[in-house]
């Protein structure tokens, strides 16, 4: 006999502490120095996404975003502060969006070409809206709308090419085995709540 | 058959791949656009540097020509009283004024060197008689002065298109050095406009004086002070930083007449002197 008690998108103890973890995790690495443009908080806000729901997904992604803007090693976001957690939080929603229209099997090569291309995606996505951010200050600043839109997409090129190139990387290559750990967790924290309430 | 499943990720990977292209193709619309306008820019001020340059060596010659033609005429004068080449001396006055006015209201030092040949042109002409020696230094003094008003017109227009990064540091004598490091300032500007732009200065102006006309008073209220019996005091001396034999050496002229080089470095020093 089962025990759906749980419905699967909805919080519990352990799902809740499953995903603090993962917050800890992603502003821990969000917060060390590495090279420009070069993260995992896509990665963790997507497959947050995928295994606990869009609001989950968002939620991570945006509030390590938030948490960065003040602590991030690279200085104080400022007035890009709000576009960069809408820009991550997106990651977490296409999580969701992925594994609903996931099939049920598929071979792990194209599971990691698919999201490998998902993570440049997402970077394009994010780096698009962050960029717009850039805009909008320019525009304050006094420069045209349209020069200042289009100057702080181009200028923000080379940046961009690097955080699409590495977060397809990472998607192809760290997402199947984060997921199967993330699966693993979620599956043992469900034993364990069965445990519980039977010896209860 | 191709799934819909996989279009669906070509057909991402190519819009991933366009939008990159399209921001990198916009990268270099822009810079080639900044790079046009910078090198339009250049051009112009290379253009407006030569239609300058033209402008004031044209004045010079015409100008040279007028001083020639009286200097001809006092080299070959036969009478002993040169009172009668006072009056084409003073249309030669007149004509540097008319084609001087704007830099003569610019430039106060050069203003009172005119000043100054102007007055010994008025006092001559109230003499009857007028020597040799009184004429040929007044013209002496017309040339040296149409010299400089020429130099200082070409340097000016140098000045519109560059701009020079010098370090000035002030040492008032009590352990207190001020450095100023990293200052713009238009090229051709001289040590002693320098001085003025950092710090509050007085200074006195000897018209006749070379090279160089000005003797600084005092730099942010720190007076020179000399002895009643002129035998000791304090100065504001001025050094350069030489590159090559890397050490400050003492200005050989006076701070209005030393031009200063790019990445110069000078300074004030605030010193003690006794004479002999």
């Amino acid at each position: 006999m089962d025990y759906p008690t749980i419905s699967e998108y909805s919080m519990n103890t352990n799902r809740l502490a499953l995903l603090s973890l993962l917050t800890a995790l992603c502003v821990g690495i969000q917060l060390t120095p590495r090279p420009p443009n070069v993260e995992f908080t896509s990665l963790v806000s997507f497959a947050a996404g995928a295994a606990f729901g869009s609001w989950a997904g968002a939620f991570l992604g945006g509030m390590t975003m938030f948490i960065n803007g003040f602590f991030s090693p690279w200085g104080h976001a400022g007035l890009n502060m709000p576009f960069q957690m809408v820009g991550m939080a997106v990651a977490g929603i296409l999580g969701r969006v992925y594994k609903r229209f996931a099939p049920n099997e598929f071979s792990s090569a194209r599971f990691c070409l698919e999201t490998a291309i998902l993570g440049a995606l997402i970077a394009l996505i994010y780096d698009l809206i962050t960029n717009v951010g850039v805009g909008i200050q320019f525009i304050s600043a006094g420069v045209d709308p349209t020069l200042a839109l289009f100057s702080a997409v181009a200028y923000g090129s080379f940046f961009s090419l690097i955080h699409i190139l590495s977060n397809s990387a990472v998607f192809g290559f760290l997402l199947l085995p984060f997921t199967s750990a993330l699966n693993s967790l979620k599956v043992g924290g469900f034993y364990w709540s069965k445990k519980e309430r039977l010896s209860s | 058959m191709v799934e819909k499943r996989t279009l669906v990720f070509i057909t991402l990977a190519i819009f991933i791949w366009a939008a990159v292209a399209s921001a990198f193709a916009g990268y270099y619309y822009l810079q080639s656009r900044n790079y046009r306008q910078q090198f339009g820019e250049t051009q112009d001020s290379l253009n407006g540097l030569a239609s300058n340059y033209d402008e004031t060596v044209s004045k010079y010659n015409v100008l040279l020509g007028e001083y020639s033609e009286l200097y001809g005429n006092y080299s070959y004068f036969v009478d002993s009283n040169y009172a009668k080449l006072i009056e084409p001396f003073g249309h030669l006055v007149v004509n540097l004024e008319g084609n001087y006015t704007d830099l003569l209201n610019a430039q106060k030092d050069l203003n009172r060197t005119y000043l100054e040949v102007l007055s010994h042109y008025e006092m001559l002409g109230q003499k009857e008689n007028v020597t040799r020696e009184d004429f040929g230094s007044l013209l002496s003094e017309y040339y040296r002065l149409l010299y400089q008003l020429t130099i200082k017109e070409l340097t000016q227009a140098i000045t519109k298109t560059v701009t020079l990064s010098v370090n000035i540091s002030v040492d008032y004598g009590n352990g207190t050095v001020a450095w100023r490091n990293d200052t713009q300032i238009s090229a051709s500007s001289t040590l002693f406009e320098l001085t003025q732009e950092i710090a509050t200065i007085n200074y006195t102006y000897y018209a006749l004086a070379e090279p160089g006309h000005v003797l600084i008073d005092s730099i942010n209220d720190k007076a020179t002070y000399v002895d009643p019996s002129y035998s000791s005091g304090y100065s504001w001396i001025w050094y350069y930083w030489d590159v090559d034999q890397k050490k400050w050496i003492a200005g050989p002229v006076g701070c209005d007449a030393w031009l200063l080089k790019n990445d110069g470095i000078y300074k004030w020093n605030y010193e003690y002197w006794s004479w002999p």
